[in-house]
């Protein structure tokens, strides 16, 4: 873990001060009245409100779609790996197909697409639910990010010996009891490197989401640009990045840790 | 021998009849027959890539066979074809294998108890009892908290051969389990199959110990190509093998 900590102490310094160089080499002598003003508007673009009230915009909500569309991806992709190492060809065919279709699209299309696949509303078991901006961004990064979660799981459960799997069913375990009993408890030390370099991946793809018309962050800076002024355009898309640097750096140091942690065990 | 376990008429506990089995064009068993009577001990000996391991997958239907019969007690083992049929045989058949297989993520004894508690569905509490039980009997007592990679190859395939044993078989099969050992661990590891054999337990030992096989087998199985080439008992096939076949292969190895 030492190496690690190190890395992320030089690399936190670094990016702050490159960012920070970034912005007084752009904005000169002004930089304290801008700095002045991104802490005004932190509030708002952490979490969509002026006062931290409520946390349904701004970063907030790239943290809520994140977390929704993973647990979604994770119970999707989970199923479509077992799909896709099936002994039966019926299933296995359809399930490698629909991942490589999901996996090579590209994220910003699905999301567009989302906009016009998905109704407004539906109504189902005397119920109408509505799609919002928010559910159609989760639909929609869920979808290319269950593929890369089958991708992960396949892999994972590839890793294990199959020794194992002959063991397992020499006792009398069926397919899918030896995937949960014998191989998936054994996968989990491999998957999960992947799976948290994954969620880094759809966590920086929440920034597309603004196009679905959800609030999020860059929606967010984009009003704040609009009424504050361009001015502010550079400070303030510096500041976002800075965010998601923030977030996604520990999960990939910590990726990195456990890779190697694995890597000793072996 | 009054025992009728040992008596020769009965029928036999396993029997294979003209079992054809080939991957792709590589044709690995070509018309096997054999049987192996309850609580008989047999060893089934040749060059590597003659079909022994395929033999032992094929009577425990790890593998499908191509054509034949194969008859394990009253299964008709070529009938089975899934998994969920396979689990009364399984719990019949037993296996030990080269690489020993534990689970390394479970710890010895849950090792044993897994299989019985989740596919037989016994009582947990009864299960534990007989599993340090099978631990003592395999020299293993006080290593139930230990997890498989803590443990020497020597120490590990006891407890595999505990696990199979864990499952109440009526046969075990041991495919090469000392080919992995380091020769210092071998006779640890015999000596529990010795135990066994001479419980009466029925085993059948694809082995290149041929001194252990002389000792423990009453009837010696030799495979070339596919193909049973000669059987006898041990003193027999050993002594006086007839095949040239059978003759090179023990001038080279004995």
């Amino acid at each position: 873990m030492n190496a690690e900590l190190k890395l992320f102490a030089l690399g936190t310094v670094g990016v702050t001060f490159v960012l920070a160089a970034l912005l007084v080499t752009v904005y000169g002598a002004e930089t304290g009245r801008v700095l002045q003003a991104l802490a005004m508007r932190t509030p708002l673009l952490l979490s969509g409100s002026p006062d931290f009230s409520r946390f349904e915009g701004g970063f907030a909500a790239n943290i809520v779609i994140s977390v929704w569309a993973m647990m979604i991806a994770a119970v999707a992709g989970t199923a479509l790996g077992i799909g896709m190492i099936s002994q039966s060809v019926l299933v296995r065919a359809p399930s490698v197909l629909l991942m490589n279709v999901l996996r090579n699209s590209p994220w910003l299309v699905v999301l567009y697409a989302m906009l016009y696949l998905l109704p407004f509303e539906i109504e189902a078991f005397g119920t109408i639910f509505s799609f919002s901006p928010v559910i159609k961004a989760i639909i929609g990064l869920a979808l290319p990010v269950t593929a890369n979660i089958a991708e992960v799981f396949r892999g994972g459960v590839e890793a294990v010996p199959t020794g194992q799997w002959e063991s397992a069913r020499s006792l009398g375990y069926r397919r899918l009891q030896i995937l949960r009993r014998v191989v998936v408890p054994q996968a989990i030390q491999f998957m999960t490197p992947n799976l948290m370099t994954t969620y880094a991946m759809l966590f920086i793809g929440t920034s597309l989401v603004v196009v679905t018309g959800a609030n999020d962050i860059l929606s967010v800076a984009r009003t704040v640009i609009a009424s504050d002024g361009a001015h502010y355009a550079t400070a303030i898309y510096l500041y976002v990045l800075f965010l998601f640097f923030l977030f996604c750096f520990p999960i990939a140091i910590l990726t990195r840790w456990l890779e190697q942690r694995v890597r000793v065990r072996q | 021998m009054t025992h009728h376990r040992h008596s020769q008429q009965s029928a036999p506990l396993i029997e294979m009849r003209d079992v054809h089995k080939s991957f792709g064009a590589n044709a690995v068993l070509n018309g096997v027959s054999l049987s192996v009577r309850d609580g008989g001990v047999v060893c089934i000996i040749g060059p590597s890539g003659s079909g022994k391991s395929t033999i032992l997958r094929c009577i425990n239907g790890l593998m499908s066979i191509d054509r034949g019969t194969i008859r394990v007690g009253s299964f008709a083992v070529e009938t089975l074809k899934s998994d969920k049929a396979l689990v009364p045989l399984r719990h019949q058949v037993a296996m030990v294998f080269q690489q020993y297989n534990l689970f390394p993520h479970r710890t010895v004894l849950q090792n044993l108890t897994m299989a019985p508690v989740q596919v037989l569905g016994e009582k947990p509490a009864a299960v534990r009892e007989r599993a340090l039980a099978l631990l003592a009997k395999v020299r293993l007592t006080g290593k139930q908290d230990a997890y498989p990679g803590e443990l020497s190859g020597g120490q590990q395939q006891r407890v595999a051969i505990a696990r199979a044993l864990a499952m109440q078989p009526n046969v075990i099969l041991f495919d090469e389990v000392t080919a992995a050992l380091d020769p210092e661990m071998v006779s640890e590891v015999l000596n529990v199959i010795r135990d066994l054999a001479r419980e009466g337990m029925t085993c059948v030992l694809v082995t290149h110990e041929m001194r252990f096989a002389q000792e423990v087998a009453d009837e010696v199985f030799f495979t070339d190509r596919g193909v049973i080439v000669e059987h006898g008992p041990p003193g027999t096939l050993f002594q006086n093998p007839t095949d040239p076949r059978l003759k090179a292969f023990l001038e080279k190895v004995l």
